[in-house]
């Protein structure tokens, strides 16, 4: 069930990036590339991030355990 | 005869190590995630002008489409004087044959939302090598309609992410999605035959030490 929650996060995670890429992009505009592209990748970072801390260790185990 | 077979004889020829190193290992991930990220971005931000906003092409009153059909229309026109935009007369031909055809109503479609999902689909890392690949295909069919822009740029970013497929997306969904789904020369977890003996890359471990 840990593992379950554990991919759950992960997937949110990234569907958290493309939706913060697509609000941003559709809603700004390109008034200032680099301004928009900073959050951007901020939320990868902070995907990548829980990928690492939460998903990995979860789907490393599950394999380990193959 | 010999020389025949001499010329399709089976030999693998070896990659230098700067090679693998630069398109396999995931020491450069974030640098690959870099570039696909900006890849993606601009793809992203070229489709959103496309799908929304008053000069969109799709979803319009009156046909889907017409700002595609003007593009194509100006890509084709043969001036009196100087070069036409397009140099192959085939590729000519194909537009407009798509013009006559009325394509443009469904064919805006396909690129506005394929800008999109190739820009999504970069960004997060998913499916990498392909929507790179995609993007370059879109890139090389602007740039055989006369149109240079920033397509270049873009077309040689992708075809180098398509090439470092295996890294692109390290830092991405593909970490997980790859060994997931596999190759269609490995296949993944989901299809049930991933061989005991595949390398750890392709099975979604960290790598370790390379040997000497």
């Amino acid at each position: 069930m840990s593992k379950l929650v554990a991919l759950v996060i992960g997937i949110a995670a990234w569907a958290g990036v493309a939706t913060v890429a697509s609000l941003i992009v559709f809603n700004i505009g390109d008034k200032n590339q680099v301004f928009m592209f900073l959050p951007i990748l901020a939320a990868v970072v902070a995907a990548w991030g829980i990928g690492e801390l939460v998903t990995e260790r979860a789907l490393v185990e599950h394999e380990e355990g193959l | 005869m010999a020389l025949f077979e001499r010329a399709f004889e089976r030999r693998e020829l070896k990659d230098p190590a700067v090679l693998k190193f630069i398109f396999s290992d995931t020491a450069l991930a974030p640098l690959w995630a870099l570039a696909r990220m900006y890849l993606g971005y601009q793809w992203l931000l070229a489709g959103s002008h496309k799908v929304w906003g008053s000069d969109r092409w799709i979803a319009v009153s009156g046909p889907d489409g017409l700002a595609l059909k003007g593009f194509w229309e100006r890509a084709t026109a043969i001036p009196e004087q100087g070069r036409p935009p397009i140099v192959y007369d085939w590729y000519r031909d194909f537009l407009t044959f798509m013009i006559d055809h009325e394509w443009y109503t469904w064919f805006s479609w396909i690129i506005a939302l394929g800008e999109v999902a190739a820009g999504i689909a970069l960004i997060v890392g998913a499916f990498t090598g392909l929507a790179a690949l995609g993007g370059a295909f879109m890139n090389f069919n602007f740039m055989l309609a006369g149109t240079a822009s920033t397509n270049p740029v873009l077309f040689v970013i992708a075809v180098l992410v398509a090439f470092g497929w295996k890294v692109s997306g390290w830092i991405g969904v593909d970490r997980w999605l790859l060994p997931a789904l596999g190759t269609p020369w490995q296949p993944g977890r989901v299809f049930g035959r991933v061989r005991a003996g595949a390398p750890p890359a392709a099975r979604g471990f960290k790598p370790g030490p390379t040997p000497a």
